[in-house]
C-alpha cells in the first residue's frame, strides 16, 4: 500500500491552535457585536455592503436555474392565457381611453384653475422602472431584491409603485441590487387617506406576519371606516407622492380592545407577486430647501431692548 | 488511532473537494425560492459533517464567516447565522469524537439537538430584535436537516471510500 493512504495520520499534538472554547466566545463575541451595530446603531453598513458585493457574483449564479425555469414556464404558457390577458388589457385600455380624453381637459381645467389661485404647480417625480429578482428568503420580514442599485442612482427611502398602487419602500441600497421593504412587513408604515371621508391615518403592516393584510391602527371605535373604502397615499409625509392607491378597507370590527376599532385592509399592488415596479424619487428630496433661519427682527429688537434697560 | 470495529478505512479528505462542497451548499442555499421556513438549511448541515469529520481543516472560524454571508444573502439581521453556525460547528466539534463511533441512523438522531439548537437561536435573536413569527413549519427544518444526515454520509465520503489501488478490477 503506497504512502499517504491513510487518513488517520497523526495529528500535531502540540500546536493546534486556539482551543474552541476560545474561538467559540470570540465568534459569539463578533456576531453579538454585528447584531447590536445593526439593529441599534446601524453603523454594520460597511461591512453588509462589502459582503454583499463580494457575494453578487454567487446569487447571480444561484438565480440561474429559478430564471430558467420561469423562462420555460413563460414559454410554454397556453395560447389560451394569452388570449384572455390580451382581452383583458384590450377592455382596460378601452376603460382608460376613455378617462384619458377626460384627464386632458381635466388638466386643462386644473392648470387655469391652479393659476388663477396662484398655487404652486404639482410636482412631478422622476420614476424608474426596475425588475424584482427575488423575494428575500428571511422568513422574519418581508421583504424584496430589486435590479436597480447605486449604479443607477437609486436612494434609500424611494416609494416603489407597481402599475396598481403602492408596493413599498427602498431600505438599503447595494452597489447593484437594493432591498425593497413592502408595505405588509411588521415595521412598516405609510401615511394615507380615505378617499370617501379625507380622513388621514396610517396603516401599518402585519403584525401576524404571513396575513399580507395592513391595519389601521389607533382608530376610534366609532370612526367613520367601512369595508370598501379606497385608502390612498396622504402625501404629508414628504417621501410618498400624494394619491397614490394602497389599499380597500376589507374588515372593521368595531369591538376592540381599548376603544380602538380593528381595521383590516387589502393591499392594491400585488405585493407579494410583484415582477415589475417602478422607483419613485422621495417627494422631499424635490422640495426647494427650506429658508435658513436666520435671526429674526423682533427676537434681535426685544434683545436690545432688555439689553438697554 | 481507535475505531469502531468493522469500519473501513479512509482515504485522506481533499481540500479542494470540502470548500467546493461547502460552497456548493452555500450555492444551494441560494437559490431564491421564496420565503420557505420549512427550507433545511443545506450549508448547516454540510458544516456540521465536515466539523465530525475534519475537525483541523473545518472549524469555527469558517461556520463564523459563511455565516455571515448567509446573513447579508438574507437581508435579515447581521450576525444572526454567524451566531448559529458558530455555535453549531463548537457542539460539532466537541461531539466528534464520540460520534463517530455511533452507525450512521444513531449519528442523524444525535446531530438533531444540534440543528434544533441553531433554529432555535435564530428564531430566539429574531423574536428579540422585533420579527414577525414565520409560523409552526419552521419545526420541521431541523427534522428535514437531520433526515438528510444519512443522504449527506453517503454522498460526501464517497471520494473517501475509493480503492486506494484502483486496477482493471476496481477502477474507483
Amino acid at each position: 500500500m503506497p504512502l499517504g493512504t491513510l487518513d488517520r495520520t497523526p495529528p500535531p499534538f502540540f500546536k493546534q491552535g486556539p482551543s474552541a472554547v476560545s474561538k467559540l466566545m470570540v465568534c459569539s463575541a463578533l456576531a453579538l457585536f454585528l447584531m447590536v451595530a445593526d439593529a441599534r446603531f446601524r453603523i454594520a453598513e460597511p461591512v453588509r455592503s462589502l459582503v454583499a458585493t463580494i457575494l453578487y457574483p454567487v446569487e447571480w449564479v444561484a438565480m440561474r436555474p429559478v430564471a430558467a425555469a420561469r423562462f420555460v414556464a413563460g414559454y410554454f404558457e397556453s395560447l389560451h392565457a394569452a388570449q384572455a390577458s390580451e382581452q383583458t388589457a384590450e377592455r382596460k385600455l378601452v376603460e382608460q381611453s376613455l378617462r384619458a380624453s377626460q384627464v386632458e381637459q381635466l388638466q386643462m381645467e386644473n392648470r387655469r384653475l391652479r393659476q388663477l389661485l396662484d398655487l404652486r404647480e404639482r410636482l412631478t417625480t422622476r420614476a424608474q422602472a426596475a425588475e424584482v429578482l427575488y423575494d428575500a428568503a428571511d422568513p422574519y420580514t418581508r421583504k424584496v431584491i430589486i435590479d436597480r442599485g447605486l449604479a443607477q442612482a437609486i436612494a434609500p427611502g424611494s416609494p416603489v409603485i407597481d402599475e396598481s398602487g403602492v408596493v413599498g419602500q427602498v431600505t438599503r441600497v447595494y452597489p447593484l441590487v437594493s432591498e425593497v421593504t413592502l408595505i405588509t412587513d411588521r415595521d412598516q408604515a405609510i401615511p394615507v387617506l380615505n378617499t370617501r371621508t379625507s380622513a388621514r391615518s396610517v396603516a401599518y403592516g402585519d403584525p401576524a406576519g404571513h396575513g399580507g393584510w395592513l391595519e389601521l391602527r389607533f382608530m376610534a371605535g366609532n370612526a367613520d371606516v367601512q369595508p370598501g373604502d379606497l385608502l390612498t397615499t396622504s402625501g404629508v409625509d414628504g417621501v410618498y407622492p400624494p394619491g397614490l392607491p394602497v389599499a380597500k378597507v376589507v374588515k372593521v370590527e368595531r369591538r376592540g380592545d381599548g376603544g380602538f376599532a380593528r381595521i383590516q385592509c387589502e393591499p392594491q399592488a400585488r405585493v407579494d407577486a410583484a415582477q415589475h415596479v417602478m422607483v419613485l424619487t422621495p417627494v422631499g428630496a424635490e422640495l426647494p430647501a427650506r429658508p435658513a433661519p436666520d435671526d429674526s427682527p423682533p427676537a434681535t429688537a426685544a434683545k436690545k431692548a432688555w439689553g438697554r434697560k | 488511532m481507535i475505531m469502531r470495529p468493522g469500519q473501513p478505512l479512509l482515504l485522506p479528505a481533499n481540500p479542494v473537494f470540502i470548500w467546493g462542497t461547502l460552497l456548493l451548499a452555500l450555492l444551494a442555499d441560494m437559490v431564491p425560492l421564496g420565503r420557505t421556513p420549512w427550507m433545511p438549511d443545506l450549508l448547516a448541515l454540510v458544516l456540521v459533517f465536515w466539523s465530525v469529520h475534519q475537525p483541523l481543516r473545518v472549524g469555527i472560524g469558517a461556520a463564523f464567516l459563511f455565516g455571515l454571508a448567509m446573513d447579508v444573502h438574507e437581508t435579515g439581521l447581521l450576525g444572526q447565522h454567524a451566531l448559529a453556525y458558530t455555535a453549531l460547528s463548537y457542539f460539532a466539534i466537541t461531539i466528534h469524537r464520540r460520534l463517530l463511533w455511533f452507525s450512521v441512523p444513531s449519528q442523524a438522531l444525535q446531530v438533531l439537538p444540534l440543528f434544533v439548537a441553531a433554529h432555535a437561536i435564530q428564531m430566539a435573536v429574531r423574536m428579540i430584535a422585533g420579527g414577525a413569527f414565520p409560523g409552526m413549519v419552521v419545526v420541521l427544518a431541523p427534522v428535514i436537516e437531520c433526515l438528510l444526515w444519512p443522504v449527506v454520509s453517503v454522498l460526501l465520503l464517497a471520494p473517501q471510500r475509493r480503492a486506494p489501488d484502483p486496477d482493471e478490477n476496481r477502477p474507483l
